[in-house]
């Protein structure tokens, strides 16, 4: 497969990162700046059975993700995503709860490069 | 406030076909015009991800028009209808934001070529692209419909349609979220 400019890299964020209230950490313009995806995690406001229909598709995704050696973290909490996850058979990825902007940057900035990453360089080499 | 439904792939071109990303991961020139009016985001899933892979061919409408990805689709729109219907009832404005082009994610531009299929090998070039809907856009309708729930207004990113144009792509999105035709 050919390699076009994706980063491999994928963000499970928290509703409130997502939509930052005024002053808030938003996760949306960090993952620009740092080169990340972002899958959104339901808000917290949504009623239980929403949301389950929601993290069951979020943890379908980053499935295909995780089996495919892209990078995975999680930023902020979501009540469900860890049982969601383990349905799909994949481990907690790292998480960062963070309290500024500056802070998700360097999180995302100084991860690992991903084994995706890896076999599409030597894929193209 | 209002809230915008957006592809998946607006905030994650990692979920894109293979050689179709064309950036790291958040596509920020729908993004910037979503935070500058105040528009609440709502990311849909990628209806082709979970269901044909990472590793999945470039494809048309009728190579996906099965009735098992059209399952798929439905389940998943069930999943966003849940959440338009929460945003209505409060009354809150919706504009659905696809992606133009894509065999299941496009809102007025869809792509299709009956021929297509076997060993992938078709030149570049090859006039795919026509007017209408993806299949999830197609069955996301159908679900609002069965519950009573109106169609949102509609956009989509156009990075993939031949002569984009980001300025125009910017004063679409900005007159879909107005509610004023541009």
């Amino acid at each position: 497969m050919k390699r076009d400019d994706r980063s491999f890299r994928v963000a499970l964020v928290a509703d409130k990162y997502v939509n930052p209230p005024p002053g808030g950490v938003d996760a949306v313009a960090a993952a620009a700046q740092a080169g990340w995806g972002v899958i959104q995690l339901p808000a917290d406001e949504y009623p239980a059975a929403v949301a389950r229909r929601l993290l069951f598709e979020v943890a379908e995704q980053a499935e295909e993700f995780a089996r495919h050696g892209y990078d995975l973290v999680i930023v902020g909490r979501r009540g469900g995503l860890a049982r969601a996850l383990a349905r799909a058979g994949i481990a907690l990825p790292d998480r960062i709860i963070p309290e500024s902007s500056v802070a998700l940057v360097e999180f995302l900035s100084g991860r690992p490069s991903p084994e995706a990453l890896r076999m599409a360089g030597s894929a193209d080499g | 406030m209002g809230v915008a439904f957006v592809a998946h792939c607006v905030l994650n071109q990692n979920s894109k076909v293979g050689d179709g990303a064309i950036c790291a991961g958040v596509y920020s020139p729908i993004v910037d015009v979503l935070r500058e009016k105040g528009w609440r985001i709502e990311q849909m899933p990628c209806p082709e991800l979970a269901f044909a892979g990472l590793n999945r061919f470039w494809a048309v409408r009728e190579q996906y028009d099965t009735a098992a990805f059209r399952r798929h689709c439905a389940r998943l729109a069930t999943a966003v209808a849940d959440v338009i219907a929460l945003r209505a009832e409060r009354g809150e404005d919706v504009v659905l934001i696809g992606v133009e082009g894509s065999p299941s994610m496009g809102v007025t531009i869809t792509s299709s070529d009956p021929r297509r299929g076997g060993r992938p090998e078709w030149p570049d070039g090859t006039p795919e692209h026509v007017s209408g809907e993806g299949i999830f856009v197609e069955e996301l309708r159908r679900e609002l419909t069965s519950r009573g729930i109106g169609f949102p207004r509609v956009v989509g990113q156009t990075s993939a349609i031949p002569g984009h144009d980001e300025a125009a792509q910017r004063a679409a999105v900005e007159s879909a979220l107005s509610g004023i035709d541009g």
